[in-house]
């Protein structure tokens, strides 16, 4: 099975166009969908959720056309909202069982069981009786993680999962997220890099509503190996290495500002050659889009 | 500091359009109500009058609550909401300045919102009377005093407590639910401070404790005059300054509390009570790719079953919910109260029966169930988006109709709750006052199939409207909105087409006797259309239904045009031809076979027909007198074929060539069928049947003196049903109507009597109804009726098998024919034209009274089977009134005396000759089980048989005053044989509701009120002020004395044959003739003039003397004050009145077991205008001492009369 988007734009009805003729072909297995703030991340993962409309063009996953065929589409779907809240008075097993339900699963035994695995798998087992209310951040996002799983779906969309999560929490999520079967979609938006790099075999870049780069994240890296150089400057000084490179990158490092430029040869003796990462990728694919500072 | 904090408040909310739109809104309320020069008193009370600026301050500040609550709740609330109080606390700012910044800054905000309503009437006023939509006489001069005056005791208090308690709510909790609680919870306060002074005893109580004074300003204001009300401001004294005092008092408490408590640290607390992430340990589980593969099912039958689960999951989360119970324990408490108090009359309770039960929940309780529906409607549309669960659950497999029809059954599930919860605290009510007469059978219907039903719409609404407006608190605004405009249409701009008005379904009442009757085939009707409007609304808000993460509206029209497929079509256009089917069905009864009318083209043609035959009011007409009727009822088609042989005498000195005849039966369709004069036809010279007006040519002239013989043949039915009104006449069961079946001659009378109306339709001004007492042609005409003298009458009457047929008269034959059954009355000598029809299923209880010269009355009381409970009462009273009445004034005309129940469409008794109809709301279920509540059936069928002496042996002239010796004189008949029944202790229970309704009464003066000798046309006047100067005056003059001028009254009045009829000045002179020259003031003043005292006690004083003696000093004050008609103040009492002075004990019971007063002494005194010290010695303990102790004088403060006397 296949999620084929062609063409997709979204435009809202004050005026912003969040999605610009997006075009992207996901293949089993984990995608990321990588971009900073505001990109249109959200909205093309709601679109794809069957929860919101588009302005043109077409989402097909397997034979479904996903924009019409909604309700066949959220029989297969598992989706984990980036925000989203839970009815504080009713307990994890409670709710569960009842999104269970609600997913077509109307075999009582079957739902119990279901739910129990994935109360132990996400490690709420032992809360399963407290009520959501008095959950905190990471125990209500892998209670988000469970109900998406439920039902054996396709299709899984998880919107900034990593988002406030600390980095044990964080951890704990790639694991489970690495376990999810290889023919199930999955796709992951996240504006951190380092989760792609973790998780994912393919993905795209997404900025200002446009895919900027799409492919296997090996792949990208390795074309840009042998063109990142860096160099510590002073921060004074930023804006005369902006005119004269194409910096894609700045950091403080003991209160010095290091920059990483690309480019085809060395700059000057100064630039010291840097092994390419999905970072370096990300920041020259936006930093041909935006004006980023990264102070 | 402070002030900077204070000014960024003012500036920050002078630039939000909310204090803008607030603003807006009461301008509009206020603007509005001036064009139409909507005023809370009578038409002679200035629209901008300082009574009427004052209770609208009042109105307004209660319904700025809700302002209020939105206004305070939100400058502390602001720093929690947009999460500024994370750093703005951090800033070099003090608590107090803060809070005390915040708090000035809006109020000041509220006020200046509130002058919405200044602005609103200053401009609204002016304009209504440029576009004529009012008379300018409407509006007395503009005083800008009034305003401030009253903004500052009313307005500006109000809003300074309303504003505090939201401010304090909001600092204290830091949550802005509270307010929604605050308003809920002020009101329901507020409405059992109103429940509560059903009780007249507590009326210090609650005038101290109403928050918004509003029942201490009617309390103060009620006997204000017109002119008093007009220039007249709330003085700041009594219950009304204790008022303000409490109440400003708490607001500062409070606001000081708040001040005090308010701390910034914990406005930064965080909840806690979240469980610590803790480190679960890592247990080696399954794959996921291992986790068991389920089978999913998605059918229709599944979809059904979740679409009840979540449904019951929704109602569950409803009623678990605690506003939902505080809301809910509240209405019931209301349904208990009201049921519990029901609607006495004259302080007399009716028994608990189901009807009254049912109607409760129109009262208050009705109110909390808008607020549920409507609240918990927003609640569940919005639950999912509101704690952001939707984000999932939008995303899940279930079909919008299962999600939403399980949304809407939780509100129908609720609904049901709510309808079985008045019958539950019924039946509670019930059982506690011993009733047990369960009626299961009306309480479904009424609760099912009425009540159910109405329920379901306003959800089905609410609905739409939330799904539509897609935002939870802009949604229960316009909810709220859409029904404040339909109330505003029907009762403001008198629009009342029901049709137009969504659930609004015709008045029906309940009856005993009819049961639900006529009224359930229109009320289904309504149902289904209304239903079937439902539902349409129903399936726009499935396709509307908002899943998902749009919210623009073009997007979300798209869906709807992808959802709009074969079911939801089909479903639309099912309900759509059900509705316009019902709609045309109900049209075609309410326009086609009924006519329609707006108030303002009834009152248009009311101004036509006056000015098209206002011309034949004097044309000479023949008189009746001989009556012999037929009259057949079909009670299940409510319909009756009516036929008369009336012998008409020409009495006038002038020929008569032409028959005036004007049908003014109630009776939707009255028809003339067939009329001949002796035989002959008549010609049709001006047919109009519009006012059912006709002029007949007449086949020969008729002299002076000649008799013929009028044959006439009526039809009167009902069709159909109308948009409004009872149709009360033909009923199932309990037919009731009168005369009027038949047309009467001549002019009727004008049918527009308000100054207002008629000065808009260019009729000239009307001070009276009826000429003066010297008028010729007043003079030789009957008050009741003009068309007749005396008459002999005889009725055949036919009717169902199974009911009883009655009209005056003797019966004097009865037969079955044709499956009917048939009655002849006969009715021995004469009559004044004044009959009655009636036919019920009725039980009938006889008895029979024996006078002292050994006539015998037989006495029938017919009345609904169920209805047994004080048939006892109705005998006692008819004996213990022919007894009074043929000793004190003349022999009773007539050999029966017969009292007739009819259902409680019309909530009034009236006196035919010797037969009284009496409707079922009246005594025949009152709860006497108190001996201190007045026995009204006792004594209202006193006053209904008193009229055959007064009305119908003593038979008014047409002439102003004359109505007096009818109403005035039974009243005081009634008085008398209660009295002697009861004793003297029951009197002051009884008169203080005739000195009540008298104040009030001149007090809601539409004209201006008249003498005792001339009054004409106000009840209050002929009763009340009747009663009290009457029972006053056989008090100074003696009983038996005053009765004595009555009976040389009666002797010369009763059934005099010819002109001049008697007046209220032949009455009158009677009276004067009994009243000595020393006691002539009272006459003067009672019956000549508009006169009112003003006496109190202020001070009493006992010292013990030995022997159980004691001396009382006594310290009281008393004045009288002449008005004009107006209620304007002309003079004083210049000379010395009599006046009662007494002194009394421990009270005590008398042998009915009654509080009895026990009077230690009493005498009147004659005392002038001033202050007067009193001092007694009497023989026992004091306890209470006053100046008329006994209310029998026309007092406008009754209640300072009496005082318990202090011991020195």
């Amino acid at each position: 099975m296949q999620l084929v988007i062609e063409n997709l734009s979204k435009t809202y009805s004050n005026g912003v166009q969040a999605l610009k003729n997006v075009s992207l072909t996901i293949n089993q297995g984990m995608f990321g969908l990588l971009g900073p703030n505001g990109a249109g991340k959200s909205s093309l993962m709601r679109t794809i959720a069957t929860l919101q409309e588009a302005s043109s063009g077409s989402i097909t996953l397997g034979n479904l056309d996903v924009l019409h065929q909604k309700h066949e589409v959220r029989k297969i779907l598992g989706y984990l909202p980036q925000e989203f809240g839970v009815y504080p008075r009713v307990t994890a097993e409670t709710m569960l069982d009842h999104i269970a339900d609600l997913k077509g699963i109307v075999d009582k035994k079957q739902r119990k069981e279901i739910v129990q695995t994935l109360l132990e798998k996400v490690n709420l087992i032992q809360f399963r009786n407290k009520n959501l209310g008095t959950f905190s951040g990471g125990m209500k996002q892998r209670f988000g993680v469970a109900q998406a799983l439920i039902g054996n779906p396709k299709l899984i969309i998880v919107d900034e999962p990593t988002a406030g999560l600390d980095p044990a929490e964080r951890n704990r999520f790639y694991n489970l997220l690495s376990e999810i079967g290889e023919n199930t979609i999955v796709i992951l938006s996240t504006h951190i890099v380092e989760d792609v790099t973790n998780l994912c075999s393919n993905m795209a870049i997404i900025c200002l509503g446009e895919v900027i780069a799409q492919g296997h994240p090996a792949n990208l890296v390795e074309s840009l190996q042998g063109k990142v150089w860096s160099r510590i400057i002073e921060k004074t000084e930023l804006t005369i290495f902006r005119n004269s490179f194409q910096v894609i990158s700045t950091q403080l490092k003991a209160g010095k500002t290091q920059i990483h430029v690309l480019s085809d040869i060395r700059p000057d003796e100064d630039f010291k050659p840097v092994e390419a990462g999905l970072e370096d990728v990300y920041f020259s694919k936006i930093a041909e889009k935006t004006d980023i500072v990264t102070m | 500091m402070f002030w900077k904090i204070f000014l960024f408040e003012v500036r920050y909310r002078f630039k939000r359009p909310a204090t803008y739109a607030y603003f807006f809104v009461l301008f509009l309320f206020a603007f509005v109500s001036g064009i139409y020069g909507n005023s809370p008193a009578s038409e002679k009370v200035f629209v901008n009058s300082a009574y009427a600026i004052g209770y609208f301050m009042i109105i307004l500040s209660i319904f700025e609550t809700l302002i209020a609550s939105a206004v305070m709740g939100v400058p502390v609330y602001r720093d929690i909401e947009y999460r500024t109080k994370d750093y703005f606390f951090t800033y070099p700012i003090t608590e107090k300045s803060y809070l005390l910044g915040r708090f000035l800054g809006s109020f000041v905000i509220l006020i200046f919102i509130s002058f919405g309503y200044h602005v609103g009437a200053w401009l609204g006023g002016p304009l209504g009377v440029l576009t004529g939509e009012v008379e300018p006489e409407r509006f007395g001069p503009f005083i800008l005093y009034h305003y401030i005056y009253n903004t500052l005791v009313l307005n500006i208090p109000n809003l300074f407590f309303t504003g505090t308690v939201f401010f304090a709510l909001v600092a204290l909790t830091r949550k802005i639910v509270v307010t929604y609680v605050g308003s809920v919870i002020l009101f329901i306060g507020y409405l059992l401070a109103n429940a509560l002074t059903q009780d007249l005893d507590n009326k210090d109580l609650v005038d101290i404790l109403d928050p918004y004074a509003l029942t201490t300003y009617i309390n103060a204001t009620k006997y204000w005059t017109p002119s008093e009300q007009n220039i007249t401001l709330i003085p700041l004294e009594g219950n009304f300054l204790w008022n303000r005092i409490l109440w400003i008092g708490i607001s500062l408490l409070l606001f000081a509390f708040t001040f005090f408590r308010f701390s910034f640290r914990s406005m930064l607390e965080v909840s806690s009570g979240k469980i610590k992430n803790e480190e679960a340990v890592e247990r080696k589980g399954r794959s996921l790719s291992d986790l068991p593969v389920v089978q999913k099912v998605y059918s229709q039958s599944v979809y059904l079953r979740k679409l009840f689960r979540l449904g019951l999951l929704e109602f569950n989360n409803i009623i678990k919910d605690f506003y939902f119970i505080a809301i809910l324990l509240a209405g019931v408490l209301f349904l208990f109260l009201d049921g519990w108090f029901g609607s006495p009359t004259f302080g007399t309770p009716s028994l608990p029966l189901t009807y009254y039960m049912l109607e409760v929940k129109d009262y208050n309780y009705i109110i909390f169930v808008f607020i549920i529906i409507i609240f918990y409607t927003g609640e569940v549309v919005h639950r999912d988006k509101s704690v952001n669960y939707a984000n999932i659950a939008d995303a899940l497999p279930i079909p919008n109709w299962v999600v939403y029809g399980s949304k809407f059954l939780s509100l129908v599930l609720i609904s049901f709750v709510l309808v079985n919860l008045v019958l539950v605290c019924g039946i509670f009510n019930q059982v506690i006052k011993g009733y047990f007469n369960f009626e299961f059978g009306m309480y479904f219907t009424d609760l099912y199939l009425i009540e159910f039903p109405e329920y379901l719409q306003l959800a089905m609404l609410a609905f739409l409207v939330h799904i539509l407006i897609n935002n939870k608190f802009i949604g229960h605004v316009v909810s709220i909105g859409i029904w404040v405009a339909l109330f505003g249409l029907r009762n403001f701009a008198e629009l009342n087409y029901n049709l137009f008005f969504y659930s609004y379904i015709p008045e029906y009442r309940i009856s005993d006797m009819n049961g639900f009757g006529h009224f359930l085939k229109s009320i289904t009707w309504f149902n289904v259309y209304w239903l079937s409007l439902g539902s349409i609304f129903l399936v726009i808000g499935n396709l509307f239904w908002n899943r998902g993460a749009e919210t623009s509206f073009s997007t979300r029209w798209q869906l709807v045009k992808e959802r709009f497929s074969g079911l939801p079509a089909a479903a639309l256009t099912f309900f759509t031809i059900l509705w316009i089917g019902s709609g045309i069905f109900i049209y075609y009864n309410m326009s086609v076979l009924n006519v329609y009318r707006t108030a303002k083209e009834g009152r248009k043609i009311s101004a036509d027909f006056e000015k098209s035959y206002k011309k034949f009011e004097f044309t000479v007409q023949p008189k009746v007198t001989d009556v012999k009727v037929n009259i057949d009822i079909f009670p299940e088609d409510r319909t009756t074929k009516s036929s008369g042989i009336f012998t008409i005498v020409n009495k006038s000195k002038q020929p008569i060539d032409s028959l005036i005849l004007n049908v003014g039966s109630p009776i939707d369709h009255t028809t003339i069928e067939s009329l001949t004069l002796d035989g002959d036809d008549l010609k049709l010279i001006l047919n109009d049947e519009v006012n059912r007006f006709y002029i007949y040519k007449m086949p020969r002239t008729m002299q002076p003196g000649d008799t013929m013989k009028m044959e006439i043949t009526m039809d009167a039915r009902y069709k159909g049903f109308p948009n409004s009104g009872l149709g009360r006449q033909i009923v199932y069961n309990g037919t009731f109507f009168d005369l009027s079946i038949f047309p009467s001659f001549g002019y009727p009378g004008d049918p527009l009597n308000s100054d207002k109306d008629r000065k808009k339709y260019g009729l000239p001004k009307k001070d009276y109804t009826l000429p003066p007492q010297t008028d010729p042609h007043g003079l030789s005409n009957l008050l009741f009726n003009d068309d007749a003298d005396y008459v002999t009458f005889e009725a055949t009457i036919s009717t169902d098998a199974d009911q009883i047929a009655v009209a005056p008269g003797y019966l004097q034959k009865e037969w079955m024919k044709d499956g009917r059954k048939y009655y002849h009355y006969k009715m021995e000598g004469e009559m004044d034209l004044f009959f009655n029809i009636s036919s019920a299923r009725y039980a009938i209880h006889r008895d029979t009274w024996k006078g002292k010269n050994g006539e015998v009355v037989n006495i029938e009381i017919f009345h609904h089977p169920s209805h047994a409970y004080n048939i006892e009462r109705y005998v006692k009273s008819v004996k213990a009134s022919l007894d009074y009445y043929a000793d004190n004034f003349k022999p009773y005309q007539y050999k029966q005396m017969r009292i007739l129940e009819f259902p409680r469409y019309a909530g009034f008794a009236q006196s035919f000759p010797n037969t009284v109809p009496y409707t079922e709301s009246f005594g025949w279920v009152a709860d006497n089980s108190d001996p201190d509540d007045t026995d009204y059936t006792f004594y209202v069928t006193a006053h209904e048989v008193a009229h055959q002496w007064w009305g119908h042996q003593v038979t008014p002239s047409a002439t102003r005053g004359a109505n007096q010796i009818s109403e005035s004189m039974a009243e005081y008949s009634s008085l008398m044989v209660l009295q002697h029944e009861y004793g003297v202790d029951c009197m002051q229970n009884r008169l203080k509701y005739s000195l009540d309704r008298y104040l009030r009464g001149r007090a809601g003066e539409d004209k201006f009120e008249e003498t005792l000798l001339e009054n004409d046309s106000r009840s209050y006047v002929w009763y009340e002020k009747g009663s009290l100067v009457l029972y006053s005056l056989q008090d100074l003059l003696g009983e038996a004395r005053l009765n004595s001028a009555f009976k040389k009254f009666i002797d010369t009045a009763a059934f005099r044959q010819h002109p001049p009829f008697a007046t209220s000045r032949e009455w009158y002179s009677y009276i004067q003739e009994a009243t000595p020259d020393s006691l002539k003031y009272f006459i003067e003043d009672s019956f000549e003039k508009i006169a009112l005292y003003e006496n109190r006690i202020t001070k009493a004083i006992a010292e013990p003397l030995k022997d159980n003696q004691y001396k009382v000093t006594m310290t009281v004050q008393t004045r009288k004050l002449y008005y004009d008609g107006l209620g304007k103040e002309t003079g004083k009492g210049t000379g010395k009145d009599l006046i009662d002075i007494g002194i009394f004990t421990e009270d005590g019971k008398n042998d009915k077991g009654m509080i009895k007063k026990v009077p230690l002494y009493l005498k009147k005194h004659w005392l002038g205008e001033g202050e007067h010290i009193i001092k007694l010695v009497v023989q026992g303990k004091p306890v209470k001492a006053g100046i008329d102790p006994y209310n029998k004088l026309i007092d406008r403060i009754p209640d300072d009369n009496m005082k318990t006397v202090e011991e020195k």
